[in-house]
């Protein structure tokens, strides 16, 4: 009975999601009294010795045909592996590849699966879980009971705290598995940040307020001055200046970041629930009774365009 | 051909929600519509049968007394029929009972490709679609926003974290609808009589070989946390800026 973390790699190193996850299930796990494992995949396993103190063990899965990420065979790989092992509960980013694997893993292993996940505990012979309902207006806490579950955790959620387990065992497993059946014909790149949007510890937000596309570049500065990243609202990708991708908000992307600055942005509740469990909020608008002002830690009253790039140049003098 | 769509009815986006004394229940304002991402899908099924030609839509949905909402506007929409699988251990049911009820539908009724909304707007778990694709055994394709079908395969296009992707799969597929990927039609007045009178087959867990196993409990509800009244900082813009500044760094150190 262990607790696995589906490891995902971001550059040569881990995305900090994963030693999260990995951080959050040592902890649980200690509790729980069971152990940890760290699954890896195909062309990633070459990252495995990064892992070392942060599970008990580590799952390289190979085969000929698992290089690079595909959703079909990666799949197949790990639900092989899973079935093997019946873990009682795998954890998952919340990323594209998490929402490609988490499903197949599930429906597999007929395991509940639990999505958006804030919070990962134990208590009294069960995990606790705490994720957002009803569009985010409540959250709910679910008891896993004694049948496995697969959770897919927001970013953001856990510390990470150092991985001092003393000795990881590492284990290669030959697997056998078919070619996806989809193929990316072509990939046209996005233009701008490394970071994903939802990874992010910083997120600088425009709305409306920011009166024309040109003036988006003043979001950009102030992210880059603090390694962040650029959201809209949905205005914004209405309005064509911005595409959905990097929205903010219910039909758009949710959010959690350390910091979140939303300029010119009226605050209703479909960007609000995008984005209030950010740690610390603050928000520039020209009128001082925008509901955004209610979701803020800290208020500017202003024009965007004028107190974004202050915000910028201030950061550079101070 | 046969196109299936999976649809939910969910709470209206603007439905107020209190959480009931006790935090063990939540009171729900009973507004009920077709879920947006769904309607979409809905959409995408009427213009492929447009592009092929001919095809047989049906859409499908499971709840414990709901979801009549969302088959009635699908079938307004234009979809030939419809079937709503209602069995009261649906309650609270999570994504592997609801795909597991889907797919017994699908699998008897027949398919060439499933849409579905790429999430619902209560629950925004995103499972059911990639879910079903699993229990089929066929593939599946998240958050699509463009698609051509030529004969028995179908190339789409699907934003990524990294870039725009352009992918290919043959038919049988799932393919779940992102926003964008059409403006879903308003019904017309047909249209919408026509839904009013249909015949809705119901069927039960059961009868599609469904087992009800436990989701996991709900144990509480919270609320989402409650922040401080917000301090509002003074000054023109520069002045203001570089207190922030001084604020975030120096106070909350967050920068």
């Amino acid at each position: 009975m262990a607790i696995w973390t589906v490891c995902e790699a971001r550059g040569n190193d881990f995305s900090p999601t994963t030693y999260e996850l990995l951080s959050q299930a040592r902890k649980v796990g200690a509790e729980a009294g069971m152990e940890t494992v760290a699954v890896v995949v195909g062309v990633e396993s070459g990252l495995s010795d990064r892992l070392n103190g942060q599970a008990h063990q580590v799952i390289c899965l190979k085969a000929g045909n698992l290089g690079n990420f595909d959703a079909g065979s990666w799949a197949e790989a790990l639900c092989g592996t899973f079935s093997e092992a019946s873990p009682r509960l795998i954890l998952f980013s919340d990323s594209d590849r998490g929402r490609e694997l988490a499903p197949a893993a599930a429906a597999n292993m007929k395991y509940a699966a639990l999505v958006n996940v804030t919070s990962l505990e134990w208590d009294d012979g069960q995990f606790l879980i705490t994720r957002p309902v009803c569009g985010g207006k409540a959250y709910a806490t679910y008891g896993t009971g004694e049948s496995g579950c697969v959770a897919v955790v927001r970013p953001n959620s856990f510390s990470i705290e150092p991985g001092e387990i003393a000795s990881t065992l590492v284990q290669t497993v030959e697997v056998d598995v078919a070619p996806g059946k989809v193929t990316v014909v072509e990939l046209t790149p996005r233009e701008g940040g490394k970071i994903p949007l939802t990874e992010a510890q910083v997120v600088v937000c425009g709305g409306r307020g920011m009166k024309a596309r040109e003036n988006l570049s003043l979001l950009e500065d102030l992210a880059e001055a603090l390694g962040g990243a650029v959201g809209v609202s949905r205005a914004v990708v209405d309005a064509g200046w911005a595409d959905h991708n990097n929205q903010v908000g219910k039909s758009g992307k949710t959010v959690s970041p350390g910091l979140y600055i939303v300029a010119g942005v009226s605050g209703a509740v479909h960007h609000t629930m995008g984005m209030d469990t950010s740690k610390v909020v603050v928000a520039i608008n020209t009128d001082a009774n925008a509901a955004i002002f209610r979701f803020a830690d800290y208020g500017i009253v202003g024009n965007a365009l004028e107190v974004l790039p202050a915000i910028t140049n201030a950061l550079r003098v101070q | 051909m046969k196109i299936a769509v999976l649809v939910k009815e969910v709470p209206d986006l603007e439905a107020h929600v209190e959480i009931a004394a006790g935090g063990t229940s939540l009171i729900l304002e009973k507004k009920r519509v077709l879920n947006y991402f769904d309607e979409i899908a809905v959409e995408a099924a009427l213009q492929a049968r447009q592009s092929i030609g001919s095809a047989e839509i049906y859409a499908v949905s499971a709840g414990n007394g709901t979801g009549m909402e969302a088959l009635r506007r699908a079938l307004a929409m234009g979809a030939d029929r419809v079937i709503h699988i209602n069995d009261p251990d649906l309650e609270g049911a999570g994504p592997l009972v609801v795909s597991q009820a889907l797919a017994g539908v699908v699998k008897r009724e027949g398919f060439d490709i499933v849409f579905a909304g790429k999430k619902s707007t209560d629950d925004e778990a995103g499972m059911v679609g990639p879910m079903v694709a699993a229990l089929l055994g066929i593939a599946c394709v998240q958050g699509v926003t463009a698609l051509q079908i030529d004969g028995a395969a179908v190339t789409v296009k699907r934003e990524t974290e990294r870039g725009t992707e352009t992918v290919q799969a043959s038919l049988p597929v799932v393919l779940t609808a992102e926003k964008g990927f059409y403006t879903p039609r308003v019904p017309q007045v047909m249209g919408i009589m026509k839904a009013m009178k249909a015949e809705v087959p119901k069927v039960s867990l059961a009868e599609v070989g469904v087992e009800a196993v436990a989701s996991p409990q709900v144990r509480g509800y919270s609320r989402p946390k409650v922040r401080l009244p917000v301090k509002m900082i003074e000054g023109v813009a520069s002045q203001a800026a570089s207190e922030l500044v001084r604020l975030l760094r120096d106070e909350v150190k967050v920068i």
